[in-house]
């Protein structure tokens, strides 16, 4: 007998089997009451342009991608756009949205007994096969048991029915998910978008969608435990449910045993093949409410090879791969015709270093001149102010945005990102001098090895900046320095450095807020306890799901939104179970120390992250892989990827800069030879010109380079590529707030 | 700014996909669409130009509508038939295209030419025999004074002048009744209201509000409670339905539709 929820009957049987497993949906009535009374019901209300919805009944397996976070976030995440696409264009998957609800709809649910649902066709969650959760940022653990929870989802592997969905994670934060293991069936380590295919596939072989069973009930052919055995047999793929960790006494963490025979000891992330020719997320969903990132986005580069050491996501997506120029174009143009979109993201980690961004830019400007190309992350140097400039048509907007990230030449060797006080100076000096009044500039403090010299140096440079900016705009240049509190990341090379204590982050911004009086600067911190909520769970262990789940009971949501986030929630949460925040967060891990997420790796191997950590603490800094030596980091070994860069050949000329001139001069002298200067053949506007002179010789040598016009246009080309750059002249418009990082 | 060639009057539904958008979200979704069908649109003067369409009036977040008009001004001259195909390309869901016609470019704007709409709604909370009794009264007055907010100002306004007609309508049919699953008591409630450049406009939900205080009701719906604006600040302490029905019985409006527009010419007041 089948069952009677299949409106038609006549329906085609699917080569698969069909008709599939249709539940009604929700009352339209009742959805439509809800959506009456709270603040912005298009979040919850689907039917967007590109959005799909298909006939439950002809799908075999039904994937609800579930975001923890605001829809306006949620739907502004390029991987969510590219899970969909994958997804939805096999006729026999389906894959709906579903975003954490405000507080206010969490209310009217809870209030009127209605589950949380997912956009396209408005079923409860506990009626898709597999939901996939998105975990990018440890605050929003308690939005994903809040949603597991309004969906009718059991929080738990254990405390699921065989009826629930299979909850799958995937995203950066995957690298540690030991503090949620719980409430995730399965994890996926590295890109998803092959994964999800072959997760659906096996899940589907074993029968783990529901079936009519002989009474006509639906049900899943297999038990959740054969399917997550299942699942832990597809390479990136953990479960956690298949080990059980173990202590010391100390409390410190020993070992994790497999609790099956065939869990592997060690589970290494994906890597997506064809990233250069292939484009997933063409018909991206245009939301009918303005979000974050509201505009088409192509990802025209993955990974990024600059090695900044407090950055998760530089070490989690290597190798490096760039996305040919004719299928950059060609896929821009495809997503603006399926879109409607006025503006186009050119999106990587580090847009300035594609190989290719001028002329994907140039060409897009040609063929669209109607529509606007952003380049959402650039770099702290001329070329990146020059690409920006030359790309805004649209007067001269709000600030422009630096990430030199932090204050002194020494901190900065320390952390890896190469950008001496010149480049800052002559990247503000050009700037200011394209029109922008106002530079916001990105810092850390509380990085490792930190001293208070180093903070105040946050000040100088400030003040210098705005020196700079008073020449060309007197009392109307500004400076806003935007502080956060650094975060070790595990899967980097500071992931064993404790973080600062509140105390001393306080006593930091105090002395900095001493130093940064006056006109025309402005400083803006983050709440400390917030990033030290992130590192704790960020660098947490299986204890932590208890802790979750109780800060959760207790009315813990949306802690990554100041308006929300209660500390004291979490403190009673982590103490009730005898634990400290502090302890995860501030404690400096000793090198040889078992970690609670050393079973998963993005590739980049635990020896490498070591002997950074250890370069770091002497100041010795790292190449960019595109011209430096192989640092082996161990991606190429674990993925079979053959980088295209390093000891390929240079791609530029790179000179170790003496002592004169490099650095503040506080740093040791270890670091100031080590520092590494990007030369670049002549002509390159990326070329470092040892500040000799004043500062007006620096810019008259900036407009000497711009007058060259010359640029070096594909790395590939190397040293003898300098063609004469046809004029980038308002090609395209940066985003409203441009940036570089 | 670029030259006016075109006018065209849509005609044109919105259905529940769409009922959820603000008006400003609307014009953005229309603009969207003529891009993705490469439609030829003619743009504002000023620093950041706009594609000409012209609404007759905005439609209020939650209301679906069963003819609006919309006059889109075009740089080249397009046939009726190209037109259809272009829109009917990129067309955003819920939206649907009725009708097209050619209108005189220097004709008077659509705003000043509207006088009147009707509306219709179904009303949870009161049975019909209450509402025809509170109804009655209301249209026997000679005023009705209400308050308008403009910017934290509250101003005095007359409501009575604005209802042109009102009446109560039976509750949806048997079958509707059955898919919602109402259990509470339910009615049609129709209105005729006028649209004046000088009296100004009349809110479907403001005659509700006038009738959920004659029986000191709490209004609740996607219209008028005044949780669903999109241009709320952002300030995170919604009114949630729990602490209006706390307080007072709650009228709740579902389904409202605006049913028509009406020009000058087409309705004598």
């Amino acid at each position: 007998m089948i069952s009677t929820h299949h409106a038609d009957p006549t329906a085609p049987r699917s080569p698969l089997g069909g008709p599939h497993h249709a539940p009604p949906p929700l009352s339209p009535l009742a959805v439509e009451r809800i959506l009456g009374r709270i603040h912005r019901p298009a979040r919850y209300a689907g039917g967007e342009w590109n959005s799909v919805q298909k006939d439950w009944a002809q799908v075999a397996l039904k994937w609800c991608l579930a975001y923890p976070d605001l829809y306006e976030i949620g739907m502004s995440n390029l991987g969510l756009r590219i899970l969909y696409e994958v997804l939805n264009d096999r006729p026999d998957r389906l894959a709906e949205r579903c975003f954490a609800p405000d507080v206010d709809l969490q209310a009217a649910l809870r209030g009127e007994r209605l589950p949380l649902w997912g956009l396209e066709t408005k079923r409860a969650l506990r009626e898709f096969d597999v939901l996939g959760v998105s975990l990018g940022y440890e605050l929003t653990y308690t939005n994903l048991l809040d949603m597991l929870d309004l969906g009718g989802v059991g929080l738990t592997t254990e405390e699921r029915s065989e009826d629930d969905p299979l909850v799958v994670a995937g995203g950066s934060s995957v690298l540690n998910p030991e503090p949620v293991s719980d409430y995730l069936d399965a994890v996926v380590l590295g890109e998803g978008e092959e994964a999800v295919l072959e997760m659906s596939d096996a899940l589907e072989r074993i029968g783990w969608p529901r079936r009519p069973g002989p009474a006509g009930e639906w049900r899943r052919g297999v038990a959740r435990a054969d399917a997550l055995q299942a699942l832990a047999r597809i390479p990136g793929v953990y479960v956690p449910s298949l080990y059980r960790p173990s202590y010391n006494q100390d409390g410190s963490f020993a070992r994790l045993e497999s609790l099956v025979e065939g869990a592997p000891p060690l589970i290494a992330g994906r890597i997506a093949a064809d990233f250069e020719t292939r484009v997933n997320g063409i018909r991206q969903v245009v939301p009918n409410i303005a979000i974050v990132f509201d505009r088409a986005q192509l990802e025209v580069m993955r990974g990024c090879t600059r090695g900044c050491r407090f950055c998760q996501a530089g070490m989690y997506y290597r190798p490096v791969r760039e996305r040919a120029p004719e299928v950059a174009i060609a896929a821009a143009q495809s997503i603006l015709d399926a879109t409607g979109y006025e503006e186009i993201g050119l999106t990587s980690l580090s847009t300035a270093d594609y190989s290719h961004v001028g002329e994907v830019a140039r060409t897009l400007h040609r063929l669209r001149p109607e529509c606007t190309v952003s380049l959402p992350s650039t770099r702290v140097d001329a070329f990146s102010v020059e690409l920006v400039d030359a790309i805004s048509t649209r007067g001269r907007r709000g600030g422009f945005t630096f990430a030199p990230e932090a204050g002194s030449q020494r901190m900065r060797d320390i952390i890896n990102k190469g950008v001496s006080d010149e480049e800052i100076t002559r990247c503000a000096e050009l700037a200011f001098r394209r029109g922008w009044s106002a530079l916001k500039l990105y810092f850390m403090i509380g990085l490792p090895g930190e001293t208070i010299g180093d903070v105040l140096a946050i000040a100088e440079i400030c003040r210098r900046v705005l020196g700079v900016g008073r020449r060309y705009h007197g009392g109307r240049a500004q400076v806003k320095a935007n502080i956060s509190t650094f975060v070790p990341k595990v899967a980097t090379p500071f992931m064993w450095s404790g973080q600062d204590t509140t105390a001393e982050i306080e006593a930091k911004v105090a002395a900095l807020r001493g130093a940064m009086r006056g006109r025309g600067l402005e400083l803006r911190w983050s709440e400390p306890n917030s990033s030290l909520l992130e590192a704790a769970l960020g660098r947490g262990d299986r204890r932590l799901n208890a802790v979750v789940r109780r800060a959760w009971r207790n009315g813990a949501r949306f802690d990554g939104w100041d308006d929300h986030f209660d500390y004291q929630t979490w403190l009673e949460a982590f103490e009730a179970d005898g634990l400290a925040p502090t302890w995860y967060a501030q404690r400096d891990i000793p090198l040889d120390e078992a970690l609670p997420w050393d079973h998963l790796s993005s590739g980049v191997t635990r020896e490498f992250l070591a002997q950074d950590y250890q370069r770091a603490l002497s100041g010795e800094t790292v190449a960019d892989c595109h011209w430096g030596p192989c640092y082996n980091c161990g991606v190429p070994a674990a993925t079979g990827f053959a980088c295209q860069t390093g000891e390929q050949g240079p791609r530029g000329m790179l000179v170790r800069a003496g002592a004169a001139g490099a650095g503040d001069g506080t740093g040791p002298a270890k670091a100031r030879e080590s520092h590494w200067r990007y030369i670049g053949p002549p002509g390159d506007r990326r070329r470092h010109e040892p500040a000799q002179g004043s500062d007006a010789s620096v810019a008259a040598a900036v407009r000497a380079d711009t007058v060259t016009g010359r640029e070096m246009e594909s790395k590939d080309a190397g040293l003898s590529a300098p063609g004469v750059l046809p004029s980038l002249a308002s090609p395209v418009v940066a985003a409203g707030d441009e940036s570089t990082g | 700014m670029s030259e006016m060639r075109q006018r065209w009057r849509l005609i044109f539904s919105r259905d529940d996909d769409a009922r959820f958008l603000a008006h400003l979200d609307a014009v953005h979704l229309w603009e969207r669409a003529f891009r993705r069908g490469d439609i030829p649109v003619a743009t504002t003067e000023g620093h950041s130009p706009r594609p000409r369409l012209i609404f007759a009036a905005p439609l209020p977040l939650g209301m679906m509508a069963e003819r609006e008009l919309a006059d889109l001004f075009l740089s080249e001259r397009l046939s009726r038939a190209d037109l259809q195909a272009r829109l009917g390309n990129g067309m955003p869901r819920g939206y649907n295209l009725m009708d097209l016609h050619d209108v005189w470019v220097g004709a008077p704007a659509l705003a000043t030419q509207l006088v009147a709409a009707d509306y219709r709604l179904t009303l949870l909370g009161a049975d019909r025999a209450v509402l025809e009794g509170v109804v009655a009264a209301l249209l026997r007055a000679p005023e009705l004074r209400r308050e308008k907010h403009r910017e934290k100002k509250a101003i005095a306004y007359d409501l009575r002048p604005l209802v042109l007609d009102l009446q109560v309508r039976n509750a949806p049919d048997a079958s509707a009744d059955a898919v919602l699953g109402m259990a509470e008591p339910a009615a049609d409630l129709w209105m005729r209201l006028r649209h004046s450049q000088d009296l100004g406009s009349g809110r479907p939900e403001e005659v509700v509000a006038a009738i959920a205080d004659q029986l000191g009701m709490a209004l609740l719906g996607p219209i008028g409670s005044g949780t669903a604006e999109p241009d709320r600040p952002a300030g995170r302490e919604p009114v949630l339905p729990a602490e209006i029905e706390a307080d007072r019985p709650a009228l709740e409006i579902v389904r409202p539709v605006r049913e028509r527009l009406w020009l000058s010419d087409e309705l004598a007041l």
